[in-house]
């Protein structure tokens, strides 16, 4: 049944949809466990490119676990195992041919604890860039991470320090500097796991103010338990509920005319 | 969910928090005796270990402190050119070969003079170390135009000279002779004659001894009786000592032998020294050991009954040896000086020559072998099996083994050292390059567990963070995690070469116990080690080897301190929170 939902709401996009100019990542019936427990089950997502896509549902409903499907971030995992087939641009990323290292340069990461080296911010920022080869100079460095900063927009407050530790920063900070971190490798898709679930109003309209900035350049996927941030920064929403994804569709629609009954009792807060 | 009617009368709950019943008064009072105990348990053990460290320390610092110091005799020595350099060529290895004894010789007759005897100008040299001419050849080597003329060089003394000197002698007191005393002599054995009874309580002394011996002998010979009738005649033996001891005690006036089991007597007179070697109430005879200006007689205060009140045999200086040096130290000739030495020789029979220098030079190359295989080899495996091994049963069973060999006690090394590098391979015995195979096999699982812990101790976070920017594991673990670690894998290294640097068992195994003068130079060169070098130190009779295997303990303890001071300040120095 889930599955039909997933179908009919990929099938018919809704008049204020967001102008998706094409599919980035797509997810058909991916499943993963835990040893045996059954984490995520049969998930078939489409999510679009330059956009916001929400995750939400109740703690341990496994958004995580299908966001860290879309980097193989679970297979650090050992006892983890993934099943179904998971494509970013057509390509299959379980591919065994395919280098999980150049994917996850492609696919980058921001977690829920802002986790920045503990080396100066200018190295945090540096050391993708670095291993990838991105930069050929130091003046291109330099550059790439300017630019990374800027984008993040921590340049204003770090440039005169970006000398200093990383982790003197405050959490707000550190989360944009861990934004930086990620975009600096210039991938194509940013995954972001509650970002905002460390920091202050502040800090948290700041990276939503820089979120709806990327947007233009990156596919963006969060996962996030505030409704109000889904609501606010995301064009698609879906829903996850004990491993199944219940619904998806345009956050609007989700928020106002959810199709399934599940959605709406954990929308207007009756579990969860 | 937040309609719940404050109305509603609450039903009183079953279980409710009880803070004022008198079980709860007793309870609270229980918890804190609890709390006072555990407190003073603690105390009292912390006291207890202080204590004892305490102690130790000072036993240690009082044995071995002295031995850092050196006395040397600072004489004038006539450089005679037909001594040391017969040849007249000037030429270092002649000077070298030279016999520099009769130099020695003259340079000590010439600060006591007159002394005649055979037996007397031997323990004048004795005085001397066997090395004491070292440093004034060093010197002509060095400048070989001082032959000829007077120099004023240290010469090393011996070590119960030395010993002596710092205060390992006997008590020395005297007081005024009262009477008018006549010496027969100046030298050789003579009598000293006094006008009054200036000896009585001397001899007094003697016959009180003599009735404790004789009361001594009787008890025993009464226990041997009362054992039984078949030792009648020791018995008898015995008896008839004890009658011939009361003979002489109950005569007070008898004159007395002196022997080395009392204290001795002595006469300062006349500029000499007279030991006396039997005595009455008036007058002693005696030998000469310092002679005497002249052999007239002594004006009442002018001549000194001195007594040293360690009994000859009780001390490693005989009177003569105590009647030069005292002489000595009058002339301001004794020189007390830090000693060098011990940190520049190695090994020798002489205590007062030998050196920690090639103790610490094999404990160095052994530890630097050590450190070289097992530093690489023991984080690689750490990183290895921590990041790196699939988790399976084969894992599983190399980790237990790691811990288990981390417990097995360090002879079994030893023997194994014994068996497989000299016995298998053929390496050579007492060498630094074994000791330190055999120390890293004993460090590498201490090692391999603390760089483990270690790099557990990294947050997964970081990692993760690596990963996430496209770091291939092998980059994340290295670029990030292992730095991270490493101020733990060093605590935990030099923690462990500072267990390696006491260890002893497993070396005396492959034969590093040998007694080695020389300092070795190479890795394959016989050695010892500091701990070593210590055991085998405290197994010698000397007095003076005792003081420098404390010594020898300060120094490796004061290693001991620095490495694990090192530890505490890298812990402290890198310590990050997350
Ligand atoms: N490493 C793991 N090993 C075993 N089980 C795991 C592991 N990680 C997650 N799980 C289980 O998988 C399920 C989904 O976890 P997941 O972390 O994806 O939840 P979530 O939706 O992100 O929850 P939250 O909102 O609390 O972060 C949970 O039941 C969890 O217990
Ligand atoms: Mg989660």
């Amino acid at each position: 049944m889930d599955m039909s939902t997933v179908e009919h709401a990929m099938l018919t996009p809704s008049a204020t949809s967001a102008p998706a100019s094409g599919t980035k990542v797509t997810a058909r019936a991916c499943n993963v466990y835990y040893g045996e427990k059954h984490a995520l089950k049969d998930v078939s997502v489409d999510i679009p490119e330059r956009s916001i896509t929400a995750f939400i549902g109740p703690s341990g409903c496994g958004k995580s676990t299908f966001l860290r499907c879309i980097n193989r971030m679970n297979d650090t995992i050992a006892s983890c195992r993934v099943t179904g087939k998971i494509e970013i641009d057509g390509q299959d990323i379980y591919d065994p041919a395919l280098d999980v290292v150049q994917l996850r340069a492609r696919v980058g990461m921001v977690f829920q604890k802002p986790n920045p080296f503990p080396k100066s911010i200018y190295e945090n920022v540096a050391y993708g860039p670095r291993i990838h080869g991105i930069a050929k100079s130091k003046s291109d460095l330099d550059e790439v991470v300017i630019s990374s900063l800027e984008k993040a927009g921590l340049l204003k407050e770090v440039k005169d320090r970006l000398n200093d530790s990383g982790t003197g920063l405050s959490g707000g900070q550190q989360q944009r500097l861990c934004i930086a971190r990620a975009i600096a490798v210039s991938p194509e898709v940013i995954l972001m796991d509650e970002p905002c679930s460390a920091l202050d109003p502040i800090a948290t309209a700041k990276v939503e103010e820089l979120m709806d900035e990327l947007k233009a350049n990156y596919t963006i996927i969060i996962v996030t338990h505030s409704m109000q941030q889904a609501a606010r920064v995301s064009q698609r929403t879906a829903f996850f509920h004990l491993g199944n994804l219940v619904e998806v569709g345009d956050t609007r629609q989700i928020f106002t005319n959810p199709k399934e009954q599940r959605t709406q009792d954990y929308i207007t807060g009756r579990f969860g | 969910m937040t309609d719940i009617s404050m109305d509603i009368a609450r039903p009183e709950p079953k279980f409710r928090l009880d803070l004022t019943s008198d079980a709860a008064r007793a309870r609270i009072r229980s918890r804190y005796r609890a709390e006072t105990r555990f407190k003073a348990y603690g105390i009292a053990a912390l006291t207890v270990t202080a204590l004892f460290l305490a102690v130790l320390m000072f036993d240690i610092l009082r044995n071995g402190l002295p031995a850092f110091w050196q006395h040397s005799l600072l004489l004038d020595v006539p450089v005679a050119a037909d001594i040391v350099d017969p040849a007249g060529k000037r030429e270092a290895g002649a000077i070298k070969g030279a016999d520099y004894f009769p130099l020695m010789r003259n340079a000590l007759n010439a600060a006591i003079p007159g002394i005649e005897s055979r037996s007397a100008s031997k323990q004048l040299t004795r005085v001397l170390s066997v090395g004491a001419p070292d440093r004034l050849r060093d010197m002509l080597v060095a400048d070989p135009s001082l032959i000829g003329k007077t120099i004023k060089v240290p010469l090393l003394l011996s070590d119960d000279a030395d010993l002596y000197y710092k205060g390992a002698g006997t008590g020395i007191d005297d007081r005024a002779g009262r009477g008018t005393a006549t010496p027969s002599g100046r030298t050789g054995e003579i009598t000293v004659l006094t006008s009054s009874n200036d000896f009585a309580e001397e001899l007094q002394n003697i016959k009180l001894r003599l009735k404790s011996v004789a009361d001594t002998i009787s008890r025993d010979a009464g226990r041997i009786e009362r054992s039984g009738p078949d030792q009648a005649q020791r018995v008898a033996s015995m008896r008839a000592e004890v009658a011939n001891l009361a003979n002489r005690y109950q005569q007070p006036g008898n004159a007395e032998a002196l022997d080395s089991k009392v204290p001795s007597v002595l006469v300062a007179i006349n500029g000499g020294l007279v030991k006396a070697t039997r005595l009455d109430a008036s007058g002693i005879t005696g030998d000469v050991l310092l002679p005497l200006k002249s052999a007239e007689e002594a004006k009442p205060g002018t001549w000194k009954v001195v007594h040293y009140s360690t009994p000859e045999s009780d001390r490693k200086v005989t009177d003569q040896e105590v009647a030069f040096l005292e002489r000595l130290r009058e002339a301001g000739a004794v020189d007390r000086h830090f000693n060098w030495r011990f940190f520049t020789t190695g090994d020798s029979r002489e205590p007062e020559l030998a050196g920690i220098r090639g103790a610490l030079t094999g404990t160095a190359l052994t530890l630097l072998v050590t450190l070289l295989l097992c530093l690489p080899i023991g984080v690689m495996a750490a990183v290895y099996l921590e990041e790196f091994a699939p988790k399976n049963r084969w894992t599983d069973v190399v980790e237990v083994n790691i811990n288990n060999l981390a417990a097995v006690p360090s002879i079994v090394f030893g023997l194994l050292g014994l068996a497989v590098f000299l016995n298998f391979f053929g390496l050579p015995r007492s060498a630094p390059l074994v000791g330190g195979l055999v120390l890293a096999l004993l460090v590498l699982p201490t090692i391999i567990i603390a760089a483990r812990a270690a790099l557990k101790a990294v947050p997964p976070s970081i990692k993760e963070a690596a990963l996430g920017v496209g770091a291939s594991h092998q980059q994340a673990v290295f670029h990030h995690v292992l730095p991270l670690a490493m101020p733990g894998i060093m605590t935990g290294t030099i923690i462990g070469m500072a267990h390696a640097l006491g260890e002893t068992a497993p070396l005396l195994m492959i034969g590093m116990v040998a007694f080695i003068v020389d300092v070795p130079t190479a890795f394959t060169d016989a050695a010892t080690v500091l701990p070593v070098q210590i055991y085998l130190w405290s197994d010698l009779p000397e007095p003076a080897f005792q003081s420098k295997t404390a010594a020898a303990i300060v120094v490796l303890l004061a290693f001991l301190f620095l490495m694990n001071g090192a530890a505490i300040w890298l812990r402290k120095k890198f310590e990050r929170r997350w």
